[in-house]
């Protein structure tokens, strides 16, 4: 069943338009990431979502029912800001309850909720503070808190833990996954961090100025981009792009400006056609693989993690990033062997920057 | 003399310096004033005994005199009208208009603008302008309520007893307004936007959000204006000297009007002093209530 249904929505800002013909259907429960650099739209599509922008044209549909005419408060949407937008002036319990003190509900009703989310939230003994007595994280899990109580159809997230350091952040990305699991509500999370919208999200939204580029399962979206935008976003470090151009047989691509061996593919492709490869830097490798071919490389620099290393390594005139879970062993300035997996090798139109396949 | 030098361009000696200015302008031109007005509210001073310090001390005398002249209790509740009203109306039309200049329209700031036209004029000039839109035969408002059915008579407003003390209401409050908007503008402009998104999410109409989102955030801008209005009301002196003079007949005249007639036109100047310490104490109580109120501001 869907929840959200958001068809053919377009919003000008005076001259500017901001969301270009988006169209985008959440399923009943599911957890939706909008992700996109900074500036393509992303929070402006939650605004409308939860009806504090209005729309130039288009519909949304929660539960079925259109919502474009209705008020924020008619929508049963609860967000949650970035910048967590907690009333001052009203303590950890009276900013949870606020919504239900609003509507009159009843007396023991608004304490037995309030305390069930401060205790989901561990917020347990902070109740009688006031925002400013609280940190970072703490503050967080109020706007959390906020929501939570209210048990609406949606839950938006603007970039909600983009406030807090490092550490918190991924303990906080698991704690959201896990409320989400035992609330099953929908929810749609704007982020411009791509590893969050990976490891949270079931259905991610790639946008970049004002239109969706691409959506579906994060390892869809890792393994058939759809273009050489979402190619680029999506996986960390950056996929590497070289300018290509298919030989004669339509099998070998030559590398532009370089008298280095062709990459011969087994595909089908238009001769003469000016291409992007696309190459993952885990699919680079130092050792021999399947399928792979081999080309020497200057080793440029090299950066470890400890568990990671990344390797930049000069192929011709390209400089080609690699991922190597562990140590490879390799320095700075030494002459390599570099193994592409051909088979991973995605292609990308020069001129459209659409995926092409063959 | 080096050291001095040293200690003064160097060491703590500058501060010290500094508040040595401040002390210094405080104790002559606040301190010394306040202390000798005070001092001859308990003497009997009048034109024979001003040029000397010299004066009999008469205890509280001066007050029991004032308080117990008929006019007293004349004068005390114009000054309660006037300071009530004035601050009432300034205070909910300077806060409706900053409320209508925070909603974004064309031209908004350029509107907002205009409205300070009344602060940065002398209140001199304001009375006098008054004065002319509110003669009874020729001024503006009389035909404006006139023409409008209104009223079918002539109001006098500055010569009828019954409507003087208005009058000089109406101009203060008009006086009073740019003050009182600007410094809640301010207080308005303060609240995060989304705050209010917040609590229309959750569930609040825009009256709710009036409510207990903007009152109880600007409470301690409310407090600083009411408490600075009543200082400045107290302090009106300008405009009742242009409009009304306090006449007729006292129907307009307020305290800080009477302390200067008795000194400066009777040379009653121990009551006028009188009076005017009693208005003092009742400042400094304003001005502690405004101390505090500061001290309920919201950090975001
Ligand atoms: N109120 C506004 N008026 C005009 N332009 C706006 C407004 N809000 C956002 N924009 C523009 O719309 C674009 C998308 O903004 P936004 O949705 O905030 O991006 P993000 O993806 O970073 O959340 C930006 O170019 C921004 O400048
Ligand atoms: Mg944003």
């Amino acid at each position: 069943m869907l929840q959200i249904e958001i068809d053919n929505l377009n919003k000008h800002y005076g001259g500017f338009h901001a969301l270009k013909n988006i169209d985008i259907a959440i399923r009943n429960g599911s957890f939706v990431a909008l992700v996109g650099p900074s500036g393509c739209g992303k929070s402006t599509l939650l605004r409308t979502l939860a009806g504090l922008e209005k729309t130039s044209s288009g519909d949304i549909r929660i539960a079925g029912t259109s919502v474009i005419a209705k008020p924020p408060r008619e929508r049963d949407v609860a967000m949650v800001f970035q910048s967590y937008a907690l009333y001052p002036h009203m303590d950890v319990e009276h900013n949870m309850n606020y919504s239900m003190r609003l509507k009159r509900r009843p007396r023991p009703e608004i304490a037995a909720r309030t305390r069930a989310a401060a205790e989901t939230l561990g917020l347990g003994g902070l109740l009688d503070r006031l925002p400013k007595a609280l940190s970072g994280g703490q503050r967080q899990r109020v706007a959390m808190g906020r929501a939570i109580v209210r048990n609406p159809k949606v839950f938006l997230f603007d970039e909600p833990l983009s406030n807090l350091d490092a550490a918190l952040r991924v303990h906080m990305r698991s704690e959201i996954r896990k409320l989400h699991e035992r609330l099953e509500a929908t929810s749609v999370y704007v982020t411009h961090d791509q590893v969050e919208a990976m490891t949270m999200a079931d259905h991610i939204v790639v946008m970049r100025l004002g239109v969706v580029e691409q959506q579906g399962s994060p390892l869809d979206l890792y393994d058939k981009p759809a273009n050489k935008f979402v190619a680029g976003f999506i996986g960390s470090p950056a996929m590497n792009f070289i300018p290509v151009v298919v030989g004669p047989d339509g099998q070998s691509l030559v590398i532009e400006q370089d008298l280095a061996q062709p990459l011969v593919l087994n595909r089908k492709l238009n001769p003469g056609s000016r291409l992007w490869a696309g190459l993952r830097p885990e699919h680079l490798s130092f050792a021999p693989v399947k399928g792979d071919l081999a080309l020497n490389a200057d080793v440029e620099s090299v950066e470890s993690t400890g568990s990671m290393t990344f390797v930049t390594a000069g192929v011709a005139s390209q400089q080609l990033v690699v991922a190597h879970s562990g140590r490879p062993g390799v320095e700075r300035g030494a002459v390599i062997r570099l193994h592409i997996s051909l088979e991973n090798i995605h292609l990308f139109d020069r001129e459209t920057e659409l995926a092409v396949s063959g | 003399m080096q050291g001095i030098i040293r200690t003064i361009r160097d060491g703590s000696g500058f501060d010290i310096l500094l508040l040595l200015l401040a002390l210094v302008y405080l104790v002559a031109f606040s301190a010394f004033p306040i202390i000798y007005n005070i001092i001859m509210s308990l003497q009997t001073v009048d034109m024979f005994t001003i040029a000397s310090f010299d004066r009999p001390f008469v205890g509280l005398k001066n007050y029991y005199d004032i308080l117990s002249q008929p006019l007293a209790s004349t004068i005390f509740w114009n000054t309660v009208k006037f300071v009530v009203l004035s601050i009432v109306f300034q205070l909910s039309i300077g806060f409706g208009l900053a409320l209508f200049f925070q909603q974004d329209f064309p031209g908004a700031t350029w509107l907002r603008g205009l409205f300070l036209a009344g602060w940065i004029m002398p209140a001199l000039v304001v009375g006098a302008i008054w004065k002319w839109l509110l003669a009874g035969d020729f001024g503006v408002i009389n035909y404006i309520l006139m023409s409008s059915g209104v009223t079918d008579e002539r109001i006098f407003w500055l010569s009828d007893p019954d409507v003087a003390l208005y009058a000089v209401i109406i101009a203060n409050v008009w006086l009073g307004i740019p003050f009182n908007m600007l410094l809640l503008s301010v207080g308005l402009a303060g609240i995060p936007r989304d705050v209010y998104e917040a609590a229309e999410l959750d569930g609040a109409g825009a009256f709710e959000r009036f409510r207990s989102i903007t009152l109880p955030l600007m409470r301690a801008q409310l407090g600083a204006v009411i408490s600075l209005g009543v200082i400045f009301t107290l302090q009106q002196f300008d405009l009742i000297a242009a409009l009304t003079q306090g006449g007729p007949a006292n129907s307009s005249n307020v305290a800080q009007y009477w302390s200067w007639q008795l000194s400066f036109q009777t040379y009653e100047i121990s009551l006028g002093s009188a009076v005017s310490v009693m208005m003092i104490l009742f400042v400094i109580v304003v001005a502690a209530v405004y101390v505090r109120s500061t001290h309920h501001e919201h950090s975001y």
